[in-house]
């Protein structure tokens, strides 16, 4: 028997997503500051709580407001409360340098122990233009560095961002996997060869599998970032849609008696399937609103959810999965291929 | 080809009972509606059109390969070129549902009021739906018919199939009744426009495969 290292590979990045994606703890972030919206020329203490954040009186804790590269206001004073929580004293001057009447500032923490964290919108501070020129610059430099390997950390995902290194690459295998069915159909057409019919459906059949988990995985993390399990998302109810075409499939091959018209029919219907199913995932997500991101207006995947340490995980992710899925794939046509020649050789025995 | 489309019209004409049964579902599914809402949104009348046009295109086309014997088959295996046959079944049955949908339209208009504000977006939408409709149907029914529980199967196989080229249809006709005003009009129906081709072009190229059977 050959040695299938592919096999042996998926096996070992699946094995490595699984320990990585999960293990790996999350950069310090902070989740919430009260109050979130101030009036210029006031003095307030805010209230920040922190995510795996490690507060500690004797590393020195920094606070700025952040109105845009050049503009930004110090903290006056730092308490920290405990390892989550911080008290930071800010006197809000009057002048302040922006037009509109109000506008919202960016939340910067730089803690010397373990690197610098920020929340993005955190307050609003409302302009009183009654003083002039008590305005003072603070200038955001010598943060520190965060030299410890973690993923990063986004307000409402937090930890659910590990499912990126599970509810993507499923996606991507499922589409691979198809893509392999609508070749080996393609080649039965053209030679009649059952062979390629039984990996055609060998592989459809893995792929919706692999659907299957795609909308699981993705249902739990709608629950947890948009709210619900199944939110009506345009992608959401096109991926069950296209999941039933390929449905669909297995019933329309299973309705011939005579195996080789089925598997003619079948074959036919799985190429049109995969055409029709370019527009339902690619076209129609685009033009209409959806939460996913990539579409309507919504980033998408790559330009800035992604950093390194993230990526180290997902690019062999997907190599993974795809790979495990061919695996699977090449068990079950196998399998099927052996049980019709079963059933062929007690027809004639 | 023109024999074959004009084969179509006769097969058509002799089978009158056929067409009037088609004609009368759309009677009768429209005056359920009408008895069951009496006032309609105008919203809820273009979803309401739209599913009422594709329970009759369904019914309409699946008949188009399922009604032929099967020595009239043998016959035009032998004779004709499957392309042209394909394609004489597709546009009869595009011919087909215009008059059909237009039907459904004017009796809805007369029993649940008249919406529409853009006519011509609206031809637009009813005319790429026929097309649509007809193009994915008659394929699915070619491939439906050498089945025998070919009337489940036609609905299980097309369904997915046209639910993206319905959606496109219900926001075409949205802006056409002046429910939402969109800018880009044009780029969803160029986008049904394309759904059209890539399954017409689909239909042609498969077709012979099927036929062999």
């Amino acid at each position: 028997m050959k040695l299938a290292w592919w096999k042996i590979l998926s096996i070992i990045i699946i094995l490595y997503v699984i320990f990585v994606g999960l293990l790996v703890p999350l950069k310090q972030g902070i989740t919430a500051v009260t109050p979130s919206s101030l009036a210029a020329g006031s003095s307030v203490n805010l209230k920040i709580i922190g995510y795996n954040t490690k507060f500690n009186p004797s590393h020195k804790i920094r606070v700025w407001l952040k109105l845009d590269d050049d503009h930004a206001l110090e903290c006056n004073k730092v308490v920290v409360v405990n390892e989550t929580e911080l008290n930071a004293l800010f006197s809000i001057p009057h002048d302040l340098p922006f037009d509109s009447k109000v506008k919202d500032f960016t939340l910067v923490v730089d803690n010397a122990l373990d690197g610098t964290t920020v929340l993005p919108n955190a307050i609003y501070i409302t302009k009183n233009d009654s003083i002039k020129g008590d305005y003072v610059n603070a200038k955001i430099e010598n943060l520190t560095k965060a030299t410890e390997f973690t993923f990063p950390f986004r307000n409402i995902l937090a930890e659910t961002i590990r499912n990126t290194y599970f509810h993507v690459p499923l996606w991507f295998a499922m589409f691979a996997l198809f893509f392999t069915a609508l070749i080996n159909s393609v080649k039965f057409l053209r030679t009649n060869d059952l062979t390629y019919d039984f990996k055609a459906a060998g592989f459809t059949y893995i792929g919706l599998i692999f659907g299957f988990l795609g909308l699981i995985t993705g249902a739990i993390w709608a629950k947890h970032t948009w709210g619900a399990y199944w939110s009506w998302d345009v992608k959401q109810n096109m991926a069950a849609i296209s999941v039933l075409i390929y449905l669909a499939y297995f019933v329309l091959k299973n309705s011939f008696e005579d195996r080789e018209k089925g598997a003619r029919l079948s074959g036919v219907y799985n190429i049109f399937a995969f055409m029709a199913m370019i527009p339902l995932l690619f076209v129609i997500p685009r033009m209409t609103d959806s939460l996913h991101p990539g579409n309507g207006g919504n980033p998408a995947i790559g330009s800035q959810d992604l950093d390194n340490t993230m990526r180290m995980v997902f690019y062999p992710a997907i190599i993974g999965f795809i790979l495990f899925g061919f695996w699977l794939a090449q068990l079950k046509y196998r399998y099927e291929i052996l049980n019709a020649k079963v059933i062929e050789d007690s027809n004639e025995g | 080809m023109f024999w074959l489309l004009k084969k179509e019209f006769t097969l058509e004409w002799r089978q009158k009972y056929s067409l009037g049964g088609i004609f009368l579902y759309v009677g009768s599914t429209i005056f359920i509606i009408y008895t069951s809402f009496i006032k309609i949104q105008p919203n809820i009348w273009n979803i309401l059109f739209w599913i009422i046009a594709l329970f009759t295109s369904v019914n309409a086309v699946a008949k188009s390969f399922v009604q032929e014997s099967g020595y009239r088959q043998l016959y035009y295996y032998q004779t004709v070129n499957p392309v042209l046959l394909l394609l004489a079944k597709m546009i009869y049955n595009t011919i087909l549902l215009l008059l059909i949908n237009l039907l459904s339209f004017s009796l809805l208009s007369l029993v649940a009021g008249n919406p529409v504000k853009d006519y011509g977006l609206f031809s637009v939408a009813i005319l790429l739906g026929s097309i649509g409709f007809s193009f994915a149907f008659t394929f699915v029914s070619s491939i439906a018919s050498k089945a025998s529980n070919s009337a489940t199967l036609m609905a299980i196989l097309s369904f997915p199939i046209v639910i993206p080229i319905i959606m496109t249809l219900v926001k075409i006709a949205a802006s056409a009744l002046r429910l939402i005003q969109d800018t880009s009009v044009w780029k969803d129906i160029t986008i049904l426009f394309g759904i059209n081709l890539i399954l017409g072009t689909l239909a042609i190229i498969l077709f012979p495969y099927i036929w062999k059977e």
